[in-house]
């Protein structure tokens, strides 16, 4: 015990001057290169720096399979400023279609969120440059954790799409948005799923009351399928059919590419800074 | 922790790391409140000549604290709310330290205000609140629900900042926000009440772009009504409220962030920074508009520029911490102060005292103003170092050369009363809690020390992280095991009575982090498994029966977050922090799947559903989890509560205090381990109420005072159960329903005798639920622990006793005290915890006895709550008639026997007290289903006379079972503590008043004639004493209830007894029990009880 203990007398000095290192250069090094990648992923975002209204990206979506729904959507920044759709019924080859009102703009909560967050990370960063001084590794720790909460929550939201009812698409402002109004037979719905902007189409007809199906209402999903049924007003619907298109939007991709190699960077600080933890927790530097 | 708990917290000389990230001051300038990142609260004193002293920590939230506000208006509520990270939303009652309400919504909140408008409101105000989601969020002040919102037709953004103007001149309340893009908002406020009552949507009047980026705050100058500050975090902005004309911008310096702002008066301003600097501007007006004021604007624009008038600044000596979080509180009525305060990351709070008129220096330079107080939590440690005493600093060669040994990991195994420490030298301490406690707060501790049976484990070279005592989880497993991992990743499996290690594992990974057990359905080769989890990510499982290690899983790239067993297919499921899982299958030790997302969600919830029992020590996690799930479910459901929180600091965000709930037995040891950093401390619990059962062996009759509310107490359980109940149910729909509900009844269990019935669980973890349940009924060894206890139970009484005495009031009465009660002097005072439900109490910090003013000078005084207790104490003994002393006292000279009759009686009067205390809530709102009598129903619904209530509920509960006297003694008593109840006498107050009176009275016939007989009681007879003492109990208490049925409801004490009725009583009690297997002991309850009892002096008396 007695030689155990004198050889980590001089192992525990090693050990203090390259956490010393460690805290004073590695962590400044890690920082400025998880703020650079996450500028980078702030431009998707067109967030900072660019000043005036964001440029405008038309994605026209469409179905691998069947080409009954077609949409041209245009996306500024976080918001949908104009939506071309057309809808083919088959049944008797009528040709819907819609499109935004001039004056409207419908914001994407999702990337307003993720682009909220991502912020938030990158402010967390901003004055932590080589000139601050990091006395402890608890220190790091707790403004990594903070960090990847920003960068954890911004991917959950691009990932995660709200689960609606269809009533509660029913009253989104979305279906108010169009130019000739959406007929009551339709329902519309836009999200984003990872790195696809997805619009779905739901065709409704009214649940027969003397059908011999029992009503009973779905719940709230990403997506729904036909044969749900919902209630809306006084009447009973049913979703006849559903269309979902769907558009890979690339600067998502990147902002999640970014978002994931970031949190990893920033656990591996982490790791590193706990291999000095029965070190720094006692002592600060 | 249940609120019969009282709490006794060692916190040993390290303060718990507090890294501030809100700070208020309260309106009266007596109390500071500061949230920190580890989740907790704390409440610092100002004294009026600014001094600052830590008064209590405040446990709840399990996440980092985002904002703080006042709650009410603070001259007749001191209300504060506080908001988590994770959603959790709390109002305090600041001058106790309760919590008052509490939610957890799927909200983030940057910033809260409260609001209330008299004339047009009705109800506590509202709470506007702001964060991670659209709009401005209305909240009620009083449930914590939300109202509704202030939504904005144009560019809705998360809004970042936010004040309210109160306009003299236009008799109108505005809301002004500023969004994270930049965006200025202003709805009006009084106007839109009833809109907003009436769920219509309110929208903004005006928005405007300030073409700035982050926003830190946004003030309103109400000197000249004319000036909007707003600080950005590159530069602060003076609009003109008017028009919102931009009027002057001020950059930073580079590498300088501006965090916030205040308008110190008309044309003067404080800015400060996130360094923590702060700067005091004069606003200038050129000469021209100096004298005519400007009707346009315009005028106005040309003719401001800021002038540097003062400077303050944070201690150079030492390297400032980012981020500071600071404010300003004005306060115009004199004996107040104009203060800037700051809080650092580090804990330290700085204030600041600003003069009303500050001026530069006559050469015109910025002029400093100097500090005036500075204080962190580690300073009150330092100079209180008497009250920070640790559990373990008594142990012998404990303290090295450099000082104490520092404890890394600490487990405390009820069914032998030890307490196992892991140190970080290696070495792992084996000793008896309730000794070792007693050595730690007690005076002449010391002596005790011979007493100890201390024994050393030796095998491990690293810091000690992780202890686990596999039986106390599964009575399968041998009772001498214990395990232990070190910072080496070294584990060793321990013979604790032997002391010899059994085997050493090295898993060749990195520190272990924590040791768990596979719950009893999962199960390899007939025996259950111990996980291991590791600071590198990776994953052991150890198989202790054949000494192997079954599996080691390395390929985690994020910290391991949660552990699932799968019995049918014997797979280990892994959650990481990214959100992914692993699953692994144990025979082979292969990765079988690996998902991510969405999948990786649904896989782990699927666990939930098959009720896969998680391991023991995640629990706070697990609860934790349960409740984002639950935001997760809500904000899932409709797209405006669009905020999925992450799930990604579950084992760090929870301190594990939570973990008191699963405390059983009348004497418990909790060892806390704070977020971020190795600094634990201990928690003594002591269950009243569970004392009091066992020191009262008897049956409970109705006619004894106390257990007539025995009968409520009952109700009020089953009562909160039902409710508790519900809410689960309401919580997980999709989980097994009946599981649950078989299980959240068992917290109904109340049998006096048996020694386990304290495993009442309150957690909604149902699989440990049903885990511990097996445990217990499996476990039930009674007689043999109830040998040991009755010296044990005495001990902790008296333990018990000493820490809520107040010492030093009278030289004369603490001997007596000592001499007559063998009870033991403080060495200081005690760091007492007070406990407002479940999951949220306070712990009072070292030095909290020196926070009242009017306790300050008197040093010999120790452990005295408040000045209040003396006259309370003195009305108590006022008011009660004088008969409580003699007629319990069997005055003959065997001490020790009237000791332990005394102490038995005075702890009974303590469960009595805080039960009345915390009793009115239930009787008072008058929602108690359970009581369908309709004369108790009736009163209750007049508010305001409870006193009636009580007494009537109590007449009501003699009568309705045919018991013809009212004990005239007690209703005086509890006339009085309704009374004090009424007046929001703290419970502790109440307590220790009691103790104080009674003790007074008890004693007084000591004082009147000298003690003739030698005093035999000193410490080292003390123990035997005892054991010479019980067998006599015996026949004394056949003695008492011989001339107690001679004169019933003579006193208190007396056990009056009723067979039939404690019969039915009891039979009652068997009815409430879902679970039979707890009875096993107790099947004709009266008798056999107190049969039992006898059985067990008995064998006492052959030790």
């Amino acid at each position: 015990m007695a030689t155990a203990m004198a050889a980590t007398a001089a192992e525990r000095a090693v050990l203090e001057e390259e956490f010393r290192w460690l805290l004073h250069d590695e962590v400044h090094a890690v920082l400025r290169q998880l703020q650079d990648i996450l500028k980078e992923a702030s431009l998707r975002f067109t967030l900072s720096g660019t000043e005036g209204p964001a440029k405008q990206e038309n994605f026209i979506l469409g179905s691998c399979g069947t080409d009954q729904v077609k949409g041209v959507l245009t996306l500024q920044g976080d918001a949908l400023s104009q939506a071309d759709v057309n809808l083919k019924i088959p049944r008797n080859n009528q040709l819907l279609h819609f499109a935004f009102r001039e004056d409207k703009q419908w914001k994407l909560q999702q990337i307003q969120d993720a682009r909220n967050h991502v912020s938030q990370a990158v402010y967390l960063l901003t004055n932590r440059d080589e000139g601050y001084q990091f006395r402890t590794g608890a220190e790091v720790l707790k403004l990594m954790d903070a960090v990847m909460l920003q960068l954890t929550r911004a991917r959950n939201r691009l990932t995660t799409p709200a689960t609606l009812t269809l009533p509660e698409i029913a009253a989104s402002g979305l279906t108010r948005m169009f130019a000739p109004a959406l007929p009551s037979d339709l329902l519309v719905n836009v999200y984003i799923n990872l790195n696809k902007l997805c619009l779905t189409m739901y065709q409704l007809h009214p649940v027969q009351p003397n059908s011999s199906k029992n009503f009973r209402p779905a719940g709230g999903a990403v997506l729904h399928s036909p044969g749900a049924m919902f209630e809306w007003g006084s009447q009973r619907l049913e979703v006849s059919h559903v269309h979902k298109v769907e558009c890979v939007i690339p600067w998502l991709n990147d902002a999640l590419v970014f978002f994931t190699v970031s949190l990893q960077l920033c656990q591996q600080l982490k790791d590193k800074i706990s291999v000095f933890s029965s070190y720094w927790s006692y002592r600060a530097f | 922790m249940r609120s019969s708990l009282q709490a006794v917290t060692l916190w040993g000389i390290k303060a718990p790391p507090h890294s501030i990230t809100a700070i208020m001051i309260t309106d009266d300038q007596q109390t500071i409140v500061t949230g920190s990142q580890e989740g907790q609260l704390c409440l610092w004193n100002l004294s009026p000549e600014l001094n600052i002293s830590a008064n209590e920590l405040l446990f709840g939230h399990s996440a980092s604290i985002t904002c703080l506000a006042r709650a009410r208006d603070f001259s007749k509520q001191p209300y504060v709310v506080s908001a988590a990270e994770n959603g959790e939303m709390c109002i305090w009652n600041v001058s106790n330290g309760q919590c008052v309400e509490k939610a957890t919504l799927p909200y983030r909140h940057f910033a809260i205000c409260y609001y209330h408008c008299s004339f047009r409101m009705t109800g506590e105000g509202w709470l506007l609140c702001c964060g991670e989601y659209q709009d401005v969020l209305i909240i009620d002040a009083k449930t914590l629900a939300v109202v509704h919102t202030f939504a904005s037709s144009q560019s809705p953004d998360w809004i970042h900042c936010m004040c309210i103007v109160h306009s003299v001149r236009i008799q109108e309340d505005s809301l002004l926000v500023v969004s994270v893009t930049g965006e200025l908002k202003v709805w009006d406020l009084s106007s839109s009440i009833n809109s907003i009552q009436e769920k219509q949507d309110v929208y903004e009047k005006e928005s405007k772009s300030l073409d700035s980026l982050n926003c830190q705050t946004i003030r309103f100058c109400p000197y000249t009504e004319r000036l909007l500050l707003v600080v950005f975090s590159k530069c602060w902005k003076v609009y003109d409220y008017c028009d919102f004309s931009l009027l002057w911008t001020e950059a930073s310096r580079s590498g300088v962030f501006f965090a916030g702002g205040e308008v110190l008066a008309a044309h003067r301003i404080i800015i400060w920074t996130e360094d923590g600097h702060s700067y005091i501007y004069q606003l200038l007006n050129s000469g021209l508009s100096k004298s005519i004021y400007p009707a346009d604007g315009r005028v106005l624009k040309e003719t401001i520029y800021p002038h540097l008038l003062c400077s303050t600044s944070v201690q150079e000596n030492k390297e400032p911490s980012l981020p500071f979080v600071m404010g300003y509180m004005n306060e115009r009525k004199e004996p107040f102060y104009k203060i800037l305060f700051s809080g650092e990351i580090s804990g330290r709070i700085t204030l600041w005292h600003i003069p009303d008129v500050p001026v530069s220096k006559f050469d015109g330079s910025p002029r400093e103003i100097p500090i005036s107080t500075t204080w962190t939590l580690q300073d009150n440690f330092d100079k209180h170092h008497t009250m920070s005493q640790n559990i373990t600093d008594h142990l012998s060669g404990f303290k090295d050369g450099s000082g104490t040994v520092v404890v890394t990991s600490s487990v405390y195994v009820p069914s032998l009363d030890k307490l196992i420490c892991g140190c970080e030298d290696g070495r792992i301490f084996i000793t008896q809690a309730l000794n070792a406690a007693k050595a730690g707060l007690l005076e002449n501790g010391s002596l005790l020390k011979d007493s100890f049976s201390q024994k050393v484990l030796k095998g491990h070279y690293q810091s000690v992280t992780s202890l686990l005592y596999p039986h106390g989880l599964s009575s399968k497993l041998d009772q001498s095991w214990m395990v232990s991992g070190d910072w080496d990743s070294c584990v060793i499996l321990w013979d604790i009575f032997t002391e010899k290690v059994l085997h050493k594992f090295c898993l060749e990974a990195g520190p272990v982090t924590s040791l768990l057990m596979s719950p009893e359905n999962f199960r390899l080769r007939g025996d259950q498994i111990i996980c291991c989890v590791c600071s590198d990510h990776s994953v052991a499982l150890l198989h202790l029966e054949g000494r192997s290690c079954l599996l080691q899983a390395r390929k985690h790239l994020f910290p391991v977050r949660r552990i699932k067993w799968h019995p049918v297919e014997n797979f280990l499921i892994v959650g990481c922090a990214d959100d992914s899982v692993y699953i692994w299958e144990v025979e082979t030790g292969t990765l079988e799947r690996h998902e991510t997302g969405e999948r990786a969600r649904i896989i782990l919830n699927c666990c939930d559903d098959s009720q896969l029992p998680k391991p023991e020590s995640v629990r706070p996690v697990a609860s934790e989890t349960h409740k984002l799930k639950i935001v997760e479910q809500r904000s899932s459901s409709s797209y405006q509560l669009g905020q999925i929180p992450s799930v990604g600091l579950q084992v760090e965000t929870s301190c594990k205090v939570a973990d008191a709930k699963c405390f059983s037995g009348p004497f418990s040891v909790l060892p806390v381990k704070t977020k971020w950093s190795s600094i634990g401390f201990h928690i003594l619990l002591f269950d009243l109420e569970n004392l009091v059962e066992l020191l009262l062996p008897t049956p409970i009759c109705d006619g004894d005072s106390s257990n007539s509310f025995y009968g409520s107490e009952i109700l009020r359980r089953a009562k909160s159960t039902v409710e508790k109940k519900t809410l689960t149910l309401k919580r997980n729909k999709t989980a097994c329903s009946p599981l649950s509900g078989e299980t959240e009844v068992r917290p109904v269990i109340e049998n006096p005798v048996q020694e386990d019935n304290a495993i009442k669980f309150t957690e909604e973890n149902d699989g440990i639920k049903r885990h511990k349940k097996m445990k217990s009924s499996k476990n039930m060894h009674p007689k043999s622990s109830r040998k040991v206890d009755t010296n044990i139970m005495i001990d902790t009484a008296k333990l018990l006793l000493s820490c809520l005495l107040p010492w030093g009031l009278d030289k004369e009465l603490d001997n007596l005290c000592i001499k007559h009660l063998n009870i033991l002097k403080l060495q200081g005072p005690v760091s007492l915890g007070f406990a407002s439900n479940e999951d949220h109490f306070s712990l009072k910090l070292p030095g909290w006895d020196l926070c009242n003013d009017d306790l300050k000078k008197d040093y010999t005084r120790v452990n005295l709550f408040s000045r209040k207790v003396l006259d309370l104490s003195n009305k108590y003994t006022a008011a009660l008639p004088n008969q409580g002393g003699t007629s319990r006292g069997l005055e003959n000279n065997c001490d020790s026997l009237q000791e332990s009759n005394t102490i038995v009686y005075l702890l009974n009067r303590l469960f009595l007290v805080h039960k009345l205390v915390n009793m009115p809530l239930e009787l008072a709102s008058g929602t108690d289903s359970s009581f369908k009598m309709d004369s108790v129903h009736n009163k209750v619904k007049n508010p305001g006379n409870d006193i009636l209530n009580i007494s009537s509920f109590y007449d009501y509960l003699r009568n309705g079972k045919n018991e013809s006297h009212v004990p005239v003694a007690d209703l005086p008593f509890l006339k009085l503590i309704s009374c004090w109840r009424d007046q929001s006498v703290q419970t502790m107050e109440a307590i220790q008043a009691v103790l104080l009176a009674e003790v007074r009275e008890h004693l007084k016939t000591f004082r009147k004639m000298p003690v003739k007989s030698p005093v035999t009681s000193t410490l080292e007879q003390g123990n035997c004493e005892l054991m010479q003492a019980l067998p006599k109990m015996e026949d004394t208490e056949q003695l008492e209830l011989q001339c107690v049925t001679n004169k019933p409801l003579q006193t208190p004490v007396s056990l009056v007894k009723h067979d039939s009725n404690s019969n039915s009583a009891n039979f009652q009690d068997t009815e409430d029990m879902p679970d039979r297997c707890v009875l096993e002991e107790s099947e004709s309850p009266g008798k056999t009880r107190h049969h039992s009892w006898i059985v067990k002096v008995c064998s006492c008396r052959v030790c």
